[in-house]
């Protein structure tokens, strides 16, 4: 047992890399594509949405292969496996995430935009100051279960190479062949690294909405 | 209103419509500067389609709406300054409640009208300190009463320094009592001179504030006369049905 938690700690960073890297990206592109499928006029609409459909339609796995093996070979454009999982993985949840950010900003009362725009208030400031901060409050318990789903979905970055947990539990199992043991840790530690994540989304989710209704 | 004074806001032939159903028919309304203009009727009537049309909330689909003048629609500018020139408060107040008081009344002015965030805050203080709740500057909305809440949000709207206020039945949501507080504050900006038009169901309000009151019915303005006259001899057979209705209770 503690050889190979000692072997597969060799992945945790990776896999953590990957996971919070991944979700940053995801994090920043998913709410430009969130607000362009609500605007009023389908010829912005319509790209978001194809986007967000095509993202979500194809396997992970595909897109990792599409990233690292064709992009990211030609010989303008080196990606290492680790960029190459970062890419994929966070346009994914981009697409994800857009989709909870939506249902956030929908959840936001009617009231409040027309609030603004009586005030005369520019688009940007409305979002940011009126509007953002409300459908947070909503959008992170979901965030927070995407987090969760990404640190696993990140598994899938060592079949293209990335040196995380499962591609050390992999290596390892091929030369002592404990297979059981070797990946009822790896499944152990995905177990515990999803642990701060739950917390985290519970501990911002009771502040947020403390500040919202509190004086 | 003198014959050569230009009204204030004017309304020419506006209509709402929803999809294709319009519930406001061609209504025309001069209202002076520093008039009291109640807008009454049944539920239905459209009232607060009107009153949203004047600000483009619900853009008219039909006619014209002039702030001095000048008409407004068309560009996304004149339209801004058609709302930073019209205050509207909201039935439901429409605070953001994940803001302070001061913030919320601060707001429009540092970022819609760009002054600088002290004195930003100075005039939201004292729009606060006008509706009586200085002392409620840092409280969130959530721990005001409704009728404080009402006020912050006549404080948000007067912040801006419009030249004319909006008002949908203000004091709908809220028991009596409290009101009585958010009415007693519309009384004031009213002895103030300021131009205000009032989507009310408070008769005493219409008949005391009011310089004018409109009467509504089905999309289309029944009547409309000096506040004396229309509350106590109406013309129409609709208005006094109306009027002997909601007295009724
Ligand atoms: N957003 C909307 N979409 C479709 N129809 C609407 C909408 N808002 C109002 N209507 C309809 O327009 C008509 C006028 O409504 P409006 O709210 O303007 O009346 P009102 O006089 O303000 O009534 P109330 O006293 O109940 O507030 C009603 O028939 C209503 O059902
Ligand atoms: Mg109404």
């Amino acid at each position: 047992m503690g050889t190979i938690l000692s072997t597969l700690a060799d992945g945790v960073a990776q896999t953590i890399g990957i996971t919070l890297a991944a979700f940053a990206v995801a994090a920043v592109l998913g709410l430009p594509l969130a607000v362009l499928r609500r605007s009023g006029h389908w010829l912005v609409r319509l790209p978001a949405v194809v986007v967000v459909e095509v993202l979500r339609a194809v396997p992970p796995i595909v897109w990792l292969f599409l990233i690292y093996f064709s992009l990211g070979s030609t010989d303008n454009l080196q990606l290492t496996t680790f960029q190459a999982a970062v890419i994929g993985l966070g346009l994914i949840y981009a697409a994800h995430l857009s989709e909870a950010y939506r249902a956030g900003l929908d959840a936001v009362p009617a009231g409040q935009w027309e609030a603004t725009r009586a005030l005369a208030l520019p688009r940007t400031q409305a979002y940011v100051r009126v509007i953002l901060p409300q459908a947070l409050i909503v959008v992170i318990p979901p965030m927070a279960t995407f987090a969760i789903a990404l640190l696993k979905d990140s598994a899938i970055a060592s079949v293209i190479g990335a040196t995380d947990i499962t591609f050390q539990a992999v290596q390892l199992t091929q030369q002592d062949l404990n297979g059981l043991g070797n990946f009822t840790v790896a499944g152990l530690l995905y177990i515990a690294l999803g642990i701060p994540f739950a917390v985290v989304a519970r501990g911002a989710d009771r502040v947020l909405s403390r500040r919202l209704v509190g004086a | 209103m003198t014959p050569e004074s230009k009204p204030l806001l004017t309304l020419d032939g506006v209509c709402v419509a929803y999809r294709h159903q319009e519930v406001v028919h061609d209504v025309s309304l001069d209202v002076a500067a520093g008039e009291v203009v109640a807008l009454i009727g049944p539920s239905g009537a459209g009232k607060s389609s009107l009153l949203r049309a004047i600000n483009f909330l619900e853009p008219p689909s039909k006619g014209r709406i002039l702030l001095e003048g000048v008409e407004v629609g068309g560009s996304r500018r004149t339209l801004d300054a058609l709302r930073r020139d019209v205050g509207m408060v909201f039935q439901s107040f429409n605070l953001f409640p994940h803001l302070t008081a001061l913030q919320n009344v601060m707001l429009a002015p540092e970022h819609t009208l760009g002054l600088p965030r002290e004195q930003a805050r100075e005039r939201a203080m004292r729009q606060l300190t006008h509706v009586g709740l200085a002392e409620r500057a840092d409280a969130k909305p959530g721990k005001c009463s409704g009728g404080q809440q009402q006020r912050i949000a006549i404080a948000r709207a007067l912040a801006m320094e419009p030249k004319v206020m909006l008002f949908d039945e203000p004091t709908s949501a809220l028991d009596p009592e409290l009101g009585a507080e958010v009415l007693a504050t519309m009384r004031t900006l009213a002895g103030e001179g300021m131009t205000m038009v009032v989507v009310t169901h408070e008769m005493h309000f219409a008949e005391d504030v009011a310089d004018r009151v409109v009467f509504m019915a089905d999309g289309h303005v029944v009547e409309e006369n000096s506040a004396g006259k229309l509350m106590r001899d109406p013309q129409h057979p609709r208005t006094q049905r109306f009027l002997n209705a909601v007295r009724g209770r």
